[in-house]
């Protein structure tokens, strides 16, 4: 896809813009010299080494490499949970010392939903915190409960839903904010072989609606191959950026292509990296 | 099976002391008690509001002063260190050895139960809490410190209600506690109360009344224990529901 076609999604969809907001932030990730030691038992381990990483407004980015290597850890900084030892991170342009969810909207493994509240008041509750007016939260939740596909489960507690639902809620509640930016964690890891399959397909369709910038954590080679616009490779620990992989599979994508020699070349490709660095 | 349980116990009450195997001095039928607890029901019922009025204040004090200390110091983990074997120590102190102080200070009246009552009930309530906290899946605070929760908005918005199970059974002993030491409060120095009305009846050797007002008291922890349930039935949501998707 174009670059115009992506700047015309972004601002098709860009609703009127949070109130009292400066410049909206866009959705480009930019991160300098990144590096991440940290004390454990008087051990001093490094944990990141020299992340150096752009990613354009829009892209879809997969992040993989062996456990342990810190892409999870990556993710999080990212996001502004986690501080790194050293380096800068600006995500939409704005220096992610501390959580913004106007930039970027964080989906866990686990879905982590307030069990106490329903769907639609999961949804709600980052706006309920920014004390936004009850009708027009109501209506911002509901909308993107619809986008995820789940018009009809507002009142479902989470106990009630399967774990791809829930995993809907959590993406429609990193969405509600309207961050440019979507940044998921190992999202599916919990769920079985289809649900992951379909929800991968679904957050492809989010996407494609929404123009968003997604960076996504995966272990799942056949994931990061049949989702990604470009795919990041990283070391084991000290985790290292050691390949990055334009994914050329036309868009939209199907499962059909998941049997096509071009797949598994890429799945071979990413798997010849990563080989060299699981230490058993 | 625990109807029928309860039914033979209520019909051994009935037949035991008339058939003689207990003397009635000590153990007077069902049915003479519950005479005793007609005939004296405008008595019994004044008392007994006034004990509600002192276990609804002690009740306040201890559950709001213990989960409201509980959440705020279960959550600063440096002031819980110290906190939380302090308070420990002081729960495994039987306080009614110094309830005698407690009348000192306060005098005979109200005042001094009610003080007692809350001390008695806040231990419980605060430990119970501050167990809770430490219990909270630390994957809620994280999503919450990703919406840019303020730190008032992390304890009233995530901590409490997601303690509030184990803050229900805390409620549940520290409230069956409070009731204790009402009655307890009650029956050792007061001028009113049920407690102080099964005392003066017990010196009086009037055992159906002692009795009927033993029925009483078993009466108000039952329904309380009612309501702990029906507070409980009402947050199930909360603990049917397990984290991983």
């Amino acid at each position: 896809m174009t670059s115009l076609a992506i700047l015309e999604k972004e601002t098709a969809l860009k609703p009127t813009g949070a109130a009292g907001q400066t410049a909206p932030a866009t959705g480009s990730v930019q991160v300098r010299d990144l590096e991440h030691t940290y004390d454990a038992s008087g051990r001093t381990t490094k944990a990141l080494e020299g992340i150096q990483l752009d990613i354009a407004p829009g892209r879809f980015v997969v992040i993989v490499g062996p456990s342990g290597c810190g892409k999870s850890s990556l993710l999080m900084m990212m996001t502004g949970l986690l501080r790194p030892s050293s380096g800068t991170i600006l995500c939409g342009g704005r220096p992610m010392t501390e959580p913004d969810p106007d930039v970027v909207g964080v989906v866990f493994q686990e879905a982590s939903l307030y069990p106490w509240l329903t769907a639609q008041d999961n949804v709600e509750f980052p706006l309920s915190l920014r004390r936004m007016p009850k009708a027009e939260r109501a209506k911002r939740a509901r909308d993107r409960l619809a986008l995820v596909g789940l018009n009809g489960f507002e009142d479902r507690y989470p106990h009630e839903l399967s774990g791809g639902m829930k995993q809907r809620v959590s993406i429609a509640r990193g969405l509600v904010q309207d961050p440019p930016i979507l940044m998921l964690d190992e999202p599916f890891a919990a769920l079985d072989e289809q649900t992951r399959i379909s929800m991968g397909d679904e957050l492809l369709r989010i996407w494609e609606r929404t123009g968003k910038t997604v960076i996504f954590v995966t272990h799942s080679l056949t994931e990061a191959a049949y989702l990604a616009d470009e795919i990041i490779v990283m070391s084991a620990r000290p985790g290292r950026i050691i390949d990055r992989i334009e994914v050329d599979l036309p868009r939209p994508r199907t499962y059909e292509m998941m049997s096509t020699p071009r797949f598994a070349e890429l799945r071979e490709r990413i798997w010849s990296q990563i080989r060299t660095q699981v230490v058993e | 099976m625990r109807r029928l349980l309860g039914l033979a116990l209520l019909i051994l009450w009935e037949v035991l002391p008339r058939a003689g195997f207990i003397p009635s001095l000590f153990l007077p039928p069902l049915t003479e008690t519950l005479r005793a607890l007609v005939a004296g029901g405008g008595e019994y019922l004044r008392h007994l509001l006034l004990s509600l009025y002192a276990i609804g204040l002690s009740m306040l004090a201890a559950c709001g002063i213990g989960i409201g200390a509980g959440l705020l110091i279960g959550s600063i983990a440096p002031v819980r260190r110290v906190v939380q074997p302090l308070a420990s120590g002081l729960y495994a102190v039987p306080l009614v050895i110094l309830y005698p102080l407690f009348t000192a200070w306060f005098g005979i009246g109200p005042q001094s139960k009610i003080v007692f009552a809350s001390i008695y009930g806040l231990l419980p309530c605060f430990l119970g809490t501050v167990a809770g906290v430490q219990t909270i899946d630390r994957q809620y605070v994280t999503v919450a410190r990703s919406m840019k929760a303020s730190r008032w908005q992390m304890v009233s918005r995530v901590l409490l209600p997601a303690a509030i199970p184990t803050v229900l059974s805390a409620f549940r002993v520290g409230g069956a506690l409070v009731i204790v030491g009402i009655v307890v409060a009650e029956m050792l120095t007061s001028t009113e109360g049920i407690g102080y009305l099964i005392t003066r009846y017990r010196t009086l050797l009037e055992s159906p009344r002692v009795s009927a007002g033993i029925l009483v008291v078993v009466a108000l922890v039952v329904a309380f224990d009612s309501l702990v349930r029906l507070l409980e039935r009402r947050t199930r949501h909360w603990r049917l529901s397990t984290r991983s998707a």
